[in-house]
């Protein structure tokens, strides 16, 4: 089949499609009344829940918190202070980033070119991955929020030997990882199991659409080079 | 002239309903080649008249509405993903009465047709975009417009995909 045939059974078959297609007006009318959703409005319950809870944990602990720090600070164990606050600003930040990247994506205006669109979405998306990178950093903080000074006395040099090995492995870990878990490492087995549920594929498929921009852009700059 | 600041809301709702009605084919080709199953096709026509509609008021007429029309709804189909969103499901003012049409088509149209649409569906979203715009007979110029890629290569990639249609066409005739 050559190119006109294409276009003409394409074309021949659309102009039927065109007259069999009905707009009722009173529809049309129900979208004109829709208001433009908010971010929540677009986002799956789950996802809503887990952002209600870890505000409310945000809010809850950070008030226990506060009251601790001002009215019984010699009491409270230093460890469990320092591990809680640190836990409570991490979660407190990916909570931030991740709302204002769901707005960014969702204030995009789609009358732009589409490779322009799609690559911001993309990247958008993409960068929700920093929400992760930033909670696995809490990972060392659940090794020493329990630590009291009753740890450290001599006696105890082989709870603190194996004390200390679980901490540096869960900084290292989260380090690690923090540092690692980006686009250009999509295709290693390890980013594949860490992002194998589905909840991450919204994720994975802007990278492979990234992927295809990437060659798109590629075949601009040779034809610009020749 | 941005559109929304020179008229008002009713004109607006107007306008809508005659862009909608003017184009529905558009919307109802795109929404069908980018999903096969039909409660996906029906929320991303959803979809599609919503940002449709969002973005009137932000109508810049320098650009044809055509572009315009394709940019939006491209880009709701490439980026939609499926149940992705908790929706309030409307009654989509699109309504297909083909099936009586496609029974008078000659058997074998019918079934070249239906392998176009099947190897269209098989392109990647980009790529099927470019089909798409190239079958509704748009210029080189128009399709980088709306593409956001220079017209060489709106040129190279539409004769690798064309070229690769025809040789599935031919194993498949074969």
């Amino acid at each position: 089949m050559n190119e006109n045939e294409l276009k003409l059974l394409w074309q021949s078959a659309n102009e039927k499609l065109e007259s069999s297609l009905q707009v009722n007006k009173k529809n049309t009318d129900e979208i004109t009344r829709l208001k433009a959703k908010n971010v929540l409005a677009s986002m799956k319950p789950v996802k809503v829940m887990t952002l209600i809870v870890g505000f409310v944990w945000v809010i809850g602990l950070g008030s226990i918190l506060g009251n601790l720090i001002a009215n019984h600070l010699g009491e409270a164990s230093l460890f469990f202070l320092l591990s809680a606050t640190i836990q409570v600003l991490l979660t407190a930040i990916a909570i931030v980033v991740y709302v204002y990247q769901l707005a960014l994506i969702n204030s995009i205006d789609f009358s732009e070119p589409v490779l322009t669109i799609q690559e911001k979405i993309s990247k958008l998306k993409i960068s929700t991955l920093n929400v992760t990178r930033l909670l696995f950093l809490q990972l060392p903080i659940w090794t020493t929020f329990y630590w009291n000074d009753k740890m450290f006395v001599a006696e105890n040099w082989l709870l603190w030997i194996l004390q200390g090995m679980v901490t540096i492995l869960f900084t290292l870990v989260a380090l690690w990882l923090f540092f690692n878990i980006k686009y250009e490492n999509r295709n290693k087995k390890w980013f594949q199991w860490i992002f194998r549920g589905k909840e991450w594929q919204p994720i994975l498929q802007s990278m492979e659409l990234l992927n295809q921009i990437d060659n798109y852009q590629q075949q601009d700059e040779e034809n610009a080079s020749h | 002239m941005v559109f929304g600041t020179m008229i008002s809301n009713n004109e607006l709702n107007d306008k809508f309903h005659q862009i909608i009605e003017q184009h529905k084919g558009v919307l109802f080709k795109i929404a069908k080649a980018y999903c096969q199953n039909d409660d996906d096709r029906q929320d991303l026509l959803q979809e599609m008249m919503i940002q449709v509609w969002k973005s009137l008021p932000k109508y810049n007429d320098t650009f044809a509405i055509t572009t315009w029309l394709y940019r939006i709804c491209l880009n709701v189909a490439i980026s939609f993903y499926r149940k992705s969103a908790t929706r309030q499901h409307l009654n989509i003012p699109l309504v297909e009465e083909l099936t009586s049409i496609r029974d008078e088509e000659s058997n074998e149209k019918q079934e070249q047709l239906s392998l176009l649409e099947k190897f269209i569906s098989e392109l990647n979203d980009f790529d099927k975009a470019l089909m798409l715009l190239y079958l509704e007979d748009k210029s080189h110029s128009e399709i980088s417009e709306i593409m956001g890629l220079s017209v060489s290569n709106v040129g190279t990639k539409l004769g690798r995909i064309k070229e690769k249609l025809k040789k599935k066409f031919s194993q498949f005739t074969s």
